[in-house]
């Protein structure tokens, strides 16, 4: 049987959108390679957040374009990918806001997701500024 | 070579001998005399965490004032994959080796921190070298062992590794062995003796290792998190090693004036057991030393925060690297968000005397452009001629943690600068005519971290 496929557009922070086509049971990561779209990267466990990707939205749900749907909650990670291991560099708050470590993760619906090294940068800033 | 040779057909051992057949030199004052004026230095080079579609390289910096390319980028030796933030990087073999005949200081271990791949490579070239192996991630997984760090020779040929984190990134750190074909020789401590992990360093002849502790890759990979400190996830310990054993003998607990001890030296002299570890996030420098038997540790140095008008917080010193001189007189250091770089009279080690600073880039920098070109950080790695003359420096400190503190230096790259040092007298000139800028490279602006030299320095050379 061959694996599911899904459209993940991958829309870069001051960059292209790309849409590339990921199998249910490889990572985002490994088809951005595979399609040659370049993707920030690190550890490929899920420990360091450089391959971050923030999801905007997932085909099919009411909440569009939005990261919260109607009724204000948070966008669900979970709706859009199954993650191979434990995300590691994910706090409990990333994780409600939606961001999703691209290594690790793989499809489970069309989704939207921001990605490029500023989303890295939003998941902690200068915490005396 | 300026010692007599004391050989009486006797095998080298572990004895203090003279013989000298191997790499390096016999004492750190032959380093002085014979090392001569560094005229390459080797940088790791980065572009993990920036969109730069490019793998990380190891530089090679042309330092010689004679020569047409001074303070430019000459080689750049690229690695085979994307993502390995290069970090700290060592020898295969160091003067703690001058007694082994036929092993050469030729070959780079250069670890990925991200992604705890390990490269090899040759520097039989010095300005063209080669990546000769590379030891995939995978490999050293198998081990329960990432994130390598801080990379020492020790005598006979093998290869020590720093590892901050087990194979999920998480808790516990460890040490991996390699053997002197560079094969994974194993775990060199048996599982458990510590926690977390970070520098180390080694003093032979007092049977002694001394290690440091920053977090678990997890903690610390996708940047600084107050919430982290509060929580206790970040390091505040030494550990002393029984070096023979792999054992731990003794932990010193520096309590919260002591977080995150990082960069580890014991001084160069042999017979030394006193040692400085800087402790970041403190902004503090502790001095320890054995005291009948007993290792004992006492803060010297105090950075005072300092109020900025743009920040909320006063803004910790965070001293990052620190460094002894070759001759033992001095220890020098960078703060790498105030913008400074000192150098402080250990004479005494324990009552240092500030000699000199510079205040130059980051935060509060006196000086914040040299030759026109803007500085977007404060000084971090450091790395000292081995005559004690010259002081250069680097500008990151880890990819997500530059983003954080000083998000410009993705966009402009990382520079390395030098200050003229006066030994005798205790002070330290900025050098405006010397400027590396990472700025320039050709895939796009990269970040630059340690810097060692082909013959050996102050942050690598450890005596038997
Ligand atoms: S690359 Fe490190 S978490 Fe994905």
């Amino acid at each position: 049987m061959t694996p599911a496929r899904y459209d993940v557009t991958l829309d870069r922070v001051g960059g292209p959108t790309r849409t590339i086509e990921v199998d249910e049971d490889e990572t985002v990561l490994e088809a951005s390679r595979r399609s040659g779209v370049s993707l920030p990267y690190g550890c490929r466990t899920g420990a360091c957040g450089t391959c971050v990707g923030r999801l905007l939205a997932i085909e099919g749900a009411e909440s569009g374009d939005d990261t919260t749907d109607a009724d204000g909650t948070p966008i669900d990670v979970a709706e859009a990918f199954a993650y191979r291991r434990e995300p590691r560099a994910l706090k409990p708050r990333h994780r409600d806001d939606g961001y999703v470590l691209l290594c690790i993760a793989s499809p489970r619906a069309n989704s939207r997701v921001a990605v490029g090294s500023r989303v890295q940068s939003e998941l902690v800033d200068n915490p005396w500024k | 070579m300026s010692d007599v040779s004391t050989s009486d057909g006797v095998e080298p051992d572990h004895e203090h001998h003279h013989d000298h057949e191997g790499p390096g030199y016999s004492t750190p004052q032959a380093a002085i005399e014979e090392g001569g004026r560094e005229k390459l230095a080797y940088v790791m080079s980065l572009y993990v965490g920036t969109d730069v579609d490019a793998p990380d390289f190891v530089a090679v910096v042309d330092l010689d004032p004679d020569s047409d390319t001074y303070c430019e980028i000459v080689d750049r030796v690229e690695l085979p994959n994307r993502g390995d933030e290069l970090h700290h990087f060592g020898w295969n073999a160091c003067s703690s080796s001058c007694h082994v005949e036929g092993l050469e200081r030729r070959h780079l271990i250069v670890p990925g921190q991200r992604s705890s791949r390990l490269h090899v490579i040759d520097t039989k070239d010095r300005r063209n070298p080669e990546l000769v192996e590379v030891i995939e991630p995978e490999e050293v997984f198998e081990y329960d062992l990432s994130a390598p760090h801080t990379v020492h020779c020790v005598p006979d040929g093998k290869i020590i590794i720093s590892m901050l984190g087990d194979a999920d990134g998480d808790l516990p750190g460890g040490f991996l062995e390699l053997n002197d074909d560079f094969e994974i020789e194993g775990r060199w401590e048996p599982p458990g003796e510590i926690e977390m992990n970070y520098d180390y360093w080694y003093q032979p002849r007092q049977n002694v290792m001394v290690s440091s502790e920053w977090a678990a890759p997890k903690t610390y990979y996708p940047g600084f998190d107050l919430d982290d400190v509060e929580a206790g996830n970040y390091g505040q310990k030494l550990h002393f090693w029984d070096w023979e054993d792999g054992t731990v003998e003794q932990t010193i607990d520096l309590g919260e004036e002591g977080l995150i001890p990082l960069e580890v030296r014991f001084l160069h002299t042999p017979e030394s057991t006193h040692g400085f570890v800087g402790a970041a996030l403190s902004s503090n420098i502790f001095h320890f030393w054995e005291d009948d038997g007993e290792y004992r540790a006492e803060k010297v140095i105090d950075f005072e925060s300092r109020e900025h008008d743009d920040w909320d917080m006063p803004v910790p010193a965070l001293p990052t690297d620190i460094l002894i001189s070759m001759d033992d007189r001095y220890l020098f250091g960078s703060n790498w968000l105030h913008g400074d770089v000192w150098m402080y009279d250990i004479s005494d080690p324990s009552n240092p005397r500030k000699a000199d600073s510079l205040s130059v880039g980051g935060t509060f920098g006196e000086v914040q452009e040299v030759q026109g070109r803007e500085l977007a950080a404060g000084p971090q790695m450091i790395q000292l001629s081995l005559d004690g003359e010259r002081l250069y420096w680097t500008t990151s400190l880890f990819s997500s943690w530059d983003d954080q503190f000083y998000p410009e230096e993705a966009e402009r790259g990382s520079v390395m600068l030098k200050a003229d040092v006066d030994p005798r007298n205790g002070t330290m000139t900025l050098d405006e005519d010397f400027l590396v800028d990472w700025g320039e490279c050709p895939a796009g602006p990269a970040r630059a971290h340690e810097i060692r030299w082909p013959d050996g320095d102050c942050t690598s050379d450890v005596w038997q």
